[in-house]
């Protein structure tokens, strides 16, 4: 049989995912391998052996190897990057340390901005500059760069990395100090923000090369070896790829050169799965509810996953285009104490990975959202994850018990309030969050995945009043899933400060259309350069506009605008967005372009997922009844295997779905039904 | 507490998820430069009762909290479901708005025939008309100059638009379009507080919402008691001072006595001067006002982070307002930045509140943020266009077991600067330095630095104008023996490179050639610097804040000319110096401007005129102190002063103050 196997990976915090699809059949298998955070491609290579092992199958077999890591944000977060050093224009000094200003937490005097991932002393302002127009004023001189390399030396620096005013218009000096370092150091790793991300914004732009240099070499070794490994030990013929905060892939080597393009990785090919998915069931718009131990994340859904170049790794920016994923709380590992009022709160503090919520008998003491469900019923004791988990109701219920006592409440009502207060969290954080990206959430489906989003998820449709909820097959490993579907592809941008008026264009929007022209080569050189196989190749031109004077822009689609039939339909294009966005009409008068930006899309082949039409005799289903606390009382409700389950079948809740990977609560006044994709699609009774 | 406590948090949270989805509906829709990028607009949920019980965490202008709706409500006999209210008075809308820019508006909200609550938000507009544009003028003597005031007008009545109404607000400002977007914008949040409670109502009834709205008032009362409570009782004496040069008089002394008892604290303002013929007065109308209190709340809210946000918190506060003070003007005062006397009343309320929780609040910040903007002749139209340039805040204070913050203080900590690049790109100006000052205020925990800005003009039309500037004469305090702030400065560079220090930027043209420079000023430090970690004095020295002088003078740490600290001469120095454990600390340190200053004018004779000009007309009580202040400059003594000489000295200026003629004086005379 010709390689017929895709194989998606995301490395987590805790466990490493797997998702494997048999192209032949569209049967996806679920696995999840404890993540070795000392040597992460280790965990990859672990649970590909136990899956060949299981399954019978081999390496060669593999036509797709696609994966995430974490390592790059983790060694950001963590600050334990490289010790870098950053060349500044003379005056700049403080660049990383200034920022855009804006206190984290402006109520608190205690609060801090972020520490900077170099040193104040580590800064080194070079006597060069670069004009508005892109005329250099002052040319970056051996000299200056001899200089500057004995201070790296004093330093110690292993990386540097080059942040120059204006070097996304004309990059000749920041390209000059890199030749001139890598003669001059050839053993540092140097990143320049113009190299990383060409915009406008010294501090973002900067930052993006910082990170770049921080954790560069790192991501180098962690490719390296995980290839080699894939290719001498597993003998994997497929190219290995790697999810980028875009949505889509590139190649492992083309990921070490750029990791800063991996740091939202994770959650963006968990979106992407979900859009896949939502689509294969015939649901276009959907909301993303990705809720884990440590984290509970959203996206928004209109067919494709939306973008956001407002985007944070901790508390810095990252404009880059990433998927638009929002992180909105703490998880099923979120806390719940009670104040000196016997006010019960739930986070923000969070057990995280470890120790865990009280029932996995980790060390844990102190009760949490999970426990709150295993106190309840609704998350069964015994063994989840393939016995990788084991879960002990007792050590729940002594935790909800110690909270019980300080509320002056009993063991059940104590626990279901926990869920109450957790779910009216979500409320207060999504529906805001909702509103600012402009969605109607009544027409919208709910997805939810991750370990604890089925258990949750329909509580919060309840709640916000979301009257559909689709819960994938595996949730659990929707990230892996994402990795296995996601297209090749890479962002362009290019600042273009011009400015017309209506009917006095005098020819922009065709010097717009060469420049498009030129990040279109460069797009294809790129797709060229990646040696991978399209079935077709996209270049999707937008542009960020605005009226000269106000101080926001408005991201354009140029997809159906044509640049070479003068201005008059670029500009009804961004009055019709304007409309759009704000409910009226502009205020007219001059329209600035800001940047022009180029995505392109490699597209790949996508595999089919199977489909289990409606047995004609349906075998009766396994249904146990159990007792479980809901609403404020003891009630009867259905437990089922996920696994058992055949399409078209309906469940009324209360009930309760078990799966390998997950548990799905159905709450009373919803009814599941299973497609034939074996998605459960929830509805509200009316 | 005997309510249902689930409830009550599940409650909170929706609530708080209402306040907050409004505002991000404001963000959205709001077309006012102001609303995108200082964020200056914000939403709350109001009792019937005029008390603010939800308000926004994560967006908005966030000082509104304390605010009461109560007057505004009672400008009309009763509502119908769809009314929504217009107003920027600050006079019928007393307690709630304090100067005309701000957009306010609010609807009732109904279930069924029953008024359940208000929803309200507002927008600083850019201009509401008045005698420049954009609205604020520093100098503006009354509000007439202001803008045009609306009175509470309903301007949907029932949900029908009053076009009348409208067409009078719109006629009467210079960006008309702007201004309905804006009020569009705040309908459509205001449309939203009513169908997300109508989900609400539906869902839990309107017994319970209501029980639950007032049930979160008290539960706010209730943990702000609990935390002032803890305090000792006492009286805490503090004050400080506006500097003069921008406000055209001498300079303005705020003042506060703030007595704890139990669980209540008394703000008390007497003894804080006259109001001023320019626009930094806060029309409170002697009542608690959002601006008297942002440092209690600030305070509450640091020291218990969970505490529910809404206007319980500040129930235990009572305010004293003297009549005719800068902090409760007669009726037309002009108060257009009265922001920045909110900011001072903040720094004092915290060094009375330092007094009596010394290690839970930071010495003084910077406690000011200069606005810059600069205009220029537009090539296409030859009008003017104005470019908003970077806000200057300054470093914060020294926090008990932290370091001051660099470059933001708490005061402006929500704002956001812009990037050079977009600066050089848009506006006619090339600039040559923008960075953190070299110099902090040395402490146990140093003060955060201030800002460098520096800059050329590049074109002949550009004139730059700014406000706000504060603390360039006069120190931010240090505490428990930390050294005051640097303080703001002002130079311009010539193409030769040679420097001169000019006074505080009014309004600045600049030669081709030239540049100027301003640093703005950096929080004081707090505690004994010389017990500062003298590694962490390293770092400083490492980083270029502290010159290894100064860490042996300032710090007593000896560094190692190879680089690291010298731990046996270190220990040699701070065991050698004689005042370092017997004395204590000095727990207020003023630095030697506000020293001096007081050594002319001591408070014994500050207080002096106060009091005697409390028996003058509110209208000539500034011209009247400003003379007195001047004879006495001027004879350079004021030794043995008495209530009666000051009244002496009153009664030999009245004649002339009698004369109707007032002159502005040069800024540089209040230097």
């Amino acid at each position: 049989m010709p390689p017929h196997l895709r194989v998606g990976v995301d490395i987590g915090g805790t466990f490493t995912d797997f998702a494997l699809l048999d192209e032949t059949t569209g049967r996806v298998t679920a696995l999840k391998i404890p993540s070795d955070r000392a040597r992460p491609a280790a965990s990859v290579f672990a649970g590909l052996r136990e899956f060949l092992d299981g399954s019978g199958a081999r390496a060669e077999d593999i036509a797709y190897f696609s994966h995430g890591t974490t390592l790059a944000v983790n060694t950001i977060l963590e600050y334990n990057g490289a010790r870098t050093a950053l060349l500044v224009t003379n005056g700049l000094r403080d660049i990383l340390h200034i920022g855009r200003h804006r206190l984290p937490d402006i109520f608190n005097f205690f609060t801090d901005m972020p520490r900077p991932l170099v040193r104040r002393a580590h800064v080194v302002e070079i006597a060069e500059r670069c004009l508005a127009d892109g005329t250099v004023a002052a040319t970056v001189t051996r000299a200056m760069i001899e200089d500057a390399v004995v201070r790296l030396r004093e330093i110690g620096a292993e990386a540097v990395a080059v942040g120059f005013l204006h070097s996304y218009r004309n990059p000749a000096n920041e390209r000059a100090t890199k030749r001139l370092l890598e003669e001059l150091a050839p053993d540092l790793y140097v990143s320049l923000s113009s190299e990383v991300w060409p915009q406008m914004r010294e501090f973002e732009r900067t930052l993006a090369g910082v990170m770049n240099a921080y954790v560069g070499r790192r991501m180098e070794r962690y490719f390296g070896d995980l290839e080699a490994g894939l290719r001498d030990e597993f003998r994997l013929a497929a190219p290995v790829l790697s999810t980028k905060s875009n949505g889509g892939v590139m190649t492992a080597a083309e990921a070490a050169r750029r990791p800063t393009e991996t740091l939202m990785s994770g959650p963006a090919a968990g979106a992407m799965g979900a859009a896949f998915l939502g689509r294969a069931a015939g649901f276009d718009r959907l909301i993303t509810l990705d809720i884990g131990g440590t984290s509970t994340d959203v996206s928004v859904i209109d067919g494709e996953p939306r973008y956001s170049t407002d985007n944070h790794v901790g508390n810095f920016p990252v404009i880059m285009p990433a998927v638009d994923v929002t992180s909105i709380g703490a998880g099923g590992g979120s806390i719940a104490w009670a104040d000196s009022f016997g006010v019960i709160k739930v986070g923000p503090q969070s057990a995280g990975a470890r120790p865990g919520p009280a029932c996995y008998g980790l060390g844990g003491e102190r009760p949490t959202l999970t426990d709150a469900f295993v106190c309840l019923g609704i998350v069964d004791a015994g063994e989840i994850a393939g016995g990788r988990v084991r879960i002990d109701r007792a050590l729940a219920d002594r935790a909800i018990d110690g909270l019980a006592a300080k509320a002056g409440m009993g063991r059940e009502e104590t626990a279901e309030a926990v869920i109450r207060i957790a779910t009216s969290h979500i409320y207060a954080t999504l529906v805001p969050l909702l509103a600012r990206k402009g969605v109607d959430y009544s027409e919208y489906t709910l997805l939810p995945f991750g370990g604890a989003g089925p258990m949750h998820g329909l509580l919060v449709a309840r709640e916000v009043g979301i009257r559909r909820v689709i819960v994938p097959p595996q949730p659990g490993v929707l990230c892996a899933m994402g990795a296995l579907v996601a297209d090749v592809r890479r962002d362009f941008v290019r600042t273009f400060h011009e400015s017309f008026e209506k009917g006095h264009g005098g020819g922009l929007a065709a010097r717009m259309d060469a420049a498009a022209a030129d990040l279109r080569r460069e797009g294809a050189g790129w797709l060229d350069s990646q040696g991978l196989a399209y079935i077709a190749r996209r270049f999707r031109p937008s542009a960020d506009l605005r009226y000269e004077g106000q101080s926001f822009e408005i991201e354009v689609s140029l997809d159906d605008v044509p640049l070479d039939a003068g201005d008059g339909p670029l500009i009804s294009a961004f009055e019709r967005e304007y409309e759009k966005l704000y409910g009226y009409a502009g205020v007219g008068g001059r329209i600035e372009v800001r940047e022009l930006r180029m995505a392109a899309v490699g597209e790949t082949a996508k595999p089919r997922l199977e489909r289990r039409d409606n047995a004609p005799e349906m075998a009766p289903l396994a249904v146990r009844t159990k007792q479980i606390f809901h609403d404020g009382a003891w009630r009867d409700a259905a437990f089922l295997d996920r696994d058992d389950l055949p399409s078209g079948v309906e469940v009324r809740g209360p009930a309760v779905i078990r799966q390998y990977d997950t548990t799905t609560f159905v709450p009373s006044g919803y009814v599941v039904a299973v497609d034939v994709h074996g998605n459960l699609i929830g509805e509200a009774l009316r | 507490m005997s309510v249902d406590k689930v409830l009550l948090e599940v409650l909170a949270n929706r609530f708080t998820g209402i306040v907050e989805e409004m505002g991000y509906v404001i963000h959205r829709a709001a077309f006012t430069t102001f609303v995108k990028e200082t964020w200056d607009f914000d939403s709350a949920l109001v009792t019937t009762e005029g008390e603010v019980f939800a308000y926004p965490r994560s967006i908005g202008v966030t000082n509104m909290l304390s605010m009461s709706m109560a007057a505004a409500i009672e400008a009309f006999d009763g509502y119908e479901p769809g009314d929504v209210v217009l107003t920027n008075d600050p006079l019928t809308a007393k307690g709630m708005s304090t100067h005309l820019p701000d957009y306010m508006m609010f609807r009732p909200i109904f279930a069924g025939e029953k008024l359940v609550c208000f929803a309200w938000c507002f927008v600083h507009s850019s201009d509401v008309g008045g005698i420049v544009p954009g609205s604020i003028a520093p100098h503006a003597s009354d509000r007439f100059q202001e803008g045009v005031v609306i009175p509470p007008v309903k301007l949907f009545k029932a949900g029908r638009l009053d076009e009348e109404a409208k067409r009078f607000i719109l006629a009467n400002c210079r960006i008309p379009e702007q201004n309905w977007g804006d009020i569009c914008a705040l309908t459509a949040a205001l449309a939203t507080a009513q169908r997300r409670l109508g989900d609400c109502v539906g869902q839990y009834g309107v017994p319970a919402v209501e029980g639950m709205i007032n049930g979160l008032l008290d539960y706010g009362e209730a943990r702000a008691r609990a935390v002032i409570a803890a305090l000792p009782d006492g009286r805490y004496e503090f004050s400080d001072y506006m500097e003069g040069d921008l406000l055209r008089t001498h300079n303005v002394r705020i003042k506060l006595a703030l007595t704890i008892a139990g669980s209540d604290i008394e703000l008390d303002f007497t003894g804080t001067d006259p109001q001023v013929n320019a626009a930094f007065n806060l029309p409170t109308h002697g009542m608690l006002n959002q601006f008297l209190v942002l440092g209690v709340v600030n305070f509450l809210r640091t020291s218990d982070p969970g505490m529910p946000f809404n206007r319980g918190m500040v129930r235990p506060v009572r305010v004293k307002v003297p009549e005719g003070s800068i902090l409760n003007p007669t009726k037309y005062a002009a108060t257009g930045i009265r922001y920045t006397t909110a900011l001072r009343v903040s720094d004092v309320v915290m060094g009375a509140l330092s007094q009596a929780a010394p290690d839970r609040i930071p010495a003084a910040g910077s406690g000011q943020f200069g606005l810059l903007t600069l205009s220029d002749l537009d090539p296409h139209t030859g009008g003017y266009v104005v470019h908003v340039l970077q806000p200057l805040q300054g470093g914060s204070g020294g926090r008990p077991g932290r370091d001051g913050i660099d470059g933001v203080n708490f005061s402006g900590g929500a704002l956001r600067n812009a990037p050079v690049e977009a600066l050089e790109l848009d506006s006619p100006i090339f600039v040559t330095g923008y960075r953190l000052n070299d110099a902090v205020a040395p402490g146990r925990w140093r003060g955060g630095s201030g800002i460098l800005f520096e800059f050329q003009l590049l074109s002949p039309h550009a004139q730059v104008s700014s406000r706000g500037w504060d603390r360039f004469h006069l120190r931010a305090w240090g505490r428990d023996g930390g050294e005051a702030g640097p303080l703001g400065r002002t130079w311009i560079i010539e193409p030769d490179g040679s420097t001169r220090r000019i006074p505080k930027i009014e309004v600045l043209r600049l030669a081709p050639g030239q540049a100027v420079r301003i640093v703005s000023p950096g929080g004081g430090g707090f505690g004994n610097p010389w017990q500062r970690d003298p590694e962490a004095v390293l770092e400083d020295v490492e980083d270029g804040f502290v010159s290894a002088e100064e860490a042996r003078t300032a710090y007593g740490v000896v560094l190692r000319e190879e680089g690291g600290v010298n731990a046996e001469m270190t220990r040699a120095l701070r065991s050698g110096r004689p005042q370092n454990d017997n004395e204590p600390a000095a727990f207020f340190v003023f630095g030697p401007e506000r020293e001096a200053y007081e050594a002319r004018n001591p408070p014994f004779f500050q207080d002096l005129v106060v009091e005697a000009l409390g028996g003058q007309p509110t209208s000539s009580r500034t011209i009247l102190r400003d003379r007195i202040y001047t004879e006495l400059v001027d004879r350079g003594s004021h030794g043995g002063m008495t209530l009666k000489g000051v009244l002496d000295l009153i009664a030999g200026a009245q004649d002339e103050v009698s004369k109707p003629v007032v002159r502005w004086a040069p800024p540089d005379r209040f230097v």
